[in-house]
């Protein structure tokens, strides 16, 4: 059996750790209050228009759950509240994270990809451990895979701000702030429906990122986030950074 | 944003000079004022967190309407047939029932408060007044978006016929038949498009639209545009209405604001 050493690398810094634990908070209050809201109007529409009796894209009672039953399940008035409330937690949150780390060259060393990372015969080797779900070791767990970068900057840069744009494309005040942003989605349905999609999406992203973080160690990484150091794990004493 | 602009906007978009300016000072003076901060909160700001959020978000998006830019108007093709009936759709109310069975010949609109000459306007007299047409999108804050066209007489033609209003003057409170209500400030309510409504894609209102007049206050959510409406009051405080918080939304504890 190789011998095992501790290593402790410093991965997180305050700042991420702190916005991620708000996100964490905000995120969660977001979810829940779109679905207080959503079980309001259990329906999708595609286009400008939509209404009960228009025709849907997506009706919950077509899932078992009625129009009535779902009303009862869902607290508009509470969903609305906590929405906005946490919808500026969020983006206040994410302009201090991104102003934070914006002049940082740490920053960019970590989230962006390295063009060894992005060389076909990494890409396939990360692809194939990803599937077999085993965890990265040693010197490759000292930073984030590609796979992992890709993801993050993919929610932080693509998911996020289309969750910010597709809800003001919502607004009725935005009928008048900028039209253009609604002509764009296509209409103000078409905005509705890809905010629950990609509201979706985020969920799955957040459930791949619980089923990795079990994977590599949820110890290790949860008491990462929290205190900022991070064990890398050898195999190989020599191996080890 | 400079005033010069401001006046400027509010003229290319076909509000004639004359019924800003005639009359009362005051209603030129909330003009003068668009970016007043003022008009950043609502009446009554809620406790905790949920107040210093309703008025960052009622500030941001005032701050962008600055300019009082008129909503997207749809093309009438775009119309939608079957436009919903939601929420109230008949006052289960006497007087209201005695005026639909008399086709609202002896419906009044009375305007009072703190205007200079307090009048009472019926059906006919609100259809002389100066109309604006305009075919926008009804946004549920549930979640559904229909597009009608709808005639009506600006709520600041209407006030002007009061003679303007006095200088205290902050709010304007709508009450509707079935005991609904709603308050608006001057930011909205000096807004070309912000209408009392008689007409609907070339018709009456229907009933179930909330004949024979609601508003329209394009920039807001469903629930700001007051069907049946019975009477205005300009006022400088909400607080003798309902629960004092400036509609019966918000007293139900949804935003006041309502851009969303």
């Amino acid at each position: 059996m190789p011998s095992t050493t501790r290593n402790w690398i410093f991965r997180h810094t305050i700042n991420a750790r702190i916005c991620h634990w708000i996100m964490v908070v905000s995120f969660f209050y977001l979810l829940y209050s779109g679905i207080m809201i959503f079980l309001h109007f259990p329906e999708l529409y595609w286009g400008k228009v939509g209404f009960q009796g228009y025709p849907a894209i997506f009706r919950l009672e077509d899932w078992g759950i009625s129009w009535e039953r779902a009303e009862e399940l869902g607290d508009r008035r509470w969903g609305r509240n906590y929405h906005y409330l946490f919808a500026w937690v969020f983006v206040i949150n994410g302009m201090i994270y991104l102003i934070w780390n914006g002049w940082q060259k740490k920053f960019y060393q970590k989230m962006l990809p390295t063009r060894e990372q992005l060389s076909i015969r990494n890409l396939k080797s990360e692809f194939a451990r990803h599937l077999q779900l085993k965890a990265a070791k040693g010197e490759s767990d000292a930073s984030y895979n590609i796979l992992q970068k890709v993801s993050y900057l993919f929610v932080l840069f693509a998911l996020f701000p289309f969750m910010i744009i597709s809800g003001f494309a919502q607004m009725p005040a935005f009928t008048a702030i900028s039209p253009e942003l609604i002509d764009l989605f296509g209409g103000r349905q078409t905005a509705r429906t890809l905010h629950v999609i990609c509201s979706l999406l985020l969920v799955v992203f957040v459930f791949v990122h619980l089923v990795e973080m079990i994977i590599a160690g949820a110890v290790n990484q949860l008491r990462s986030m929290f205190i900022g150091k991070y064990e890398i794990h050898s195999e190989n004493a020599e191996e080890s950074l | 944003m400079s005033t010069k602009k401001t006046l400027q906007n509010i003229n290319e978009i076909k509000l004639t000079r004359r019924q800003l300016m005639s009359g009362s000072g005051a209603l030129g003076g909330f003009l003068l004022t668009g970016c007043d901060t003022q008009f950043y909160k609502p009446p009554i700001i809620r406790e905790g967190f949920m107040g210093v959020a309703d008025v960052m978000t009622m500030a941001s998006q005032r701050m962008l309407l600055s300019n009082q830019q008129l909503v997207q108007e749809h093309d009438a093709s775009e119309i939608t047939k079957n436009f919903p009936v939601w929420n109230q759709s008949n006052p289960d109310d006497e007087e209201y029932q005695r005026l639909r069975a008399g086709n609202y010949a002896d419906w009044r609109l009375s305007i009072t408060g703190l205007v200079n000459n307090p009048i009472s306007l019926s059906l006919e007299d609100l259809k002389r007044m100066p109309r604006r047409t305009q075919t926008t999108m009804h946004i549920c804050e549930q979640g559904w978006s229909a597009i009608a066209q709808w005639t009506g007489a600006p709520l600041m033609s209407v006030i002007e016929a009061a003679g303007g209003v006095t200088t205290e003057a902050k709010y304007i409170m709508i009450d509707a038949y079935g005991g609904w209500y709603e308050g608006y400030d001057m930011f909205d309510a000096v807004h070309p498009q912000t209408i009392l409504a008689y007409g609907m894609n070339g018709k009456d209102i229907p009933l179930g639209n909330g004949a024979p007049v609601r508003l329209r206050v394009e920039r807001h959510c469903g629930y700001k545009q007051l069907k049946f409406i019975k009477s205005i009051q300009v006022v400088s405080s909400v607080e003798d209405f309902g629960r004092g918080t400036g509609g019966l939304n918000s007293d139900f504890g949804f935003h006041w604001y309502a851009g969303a």
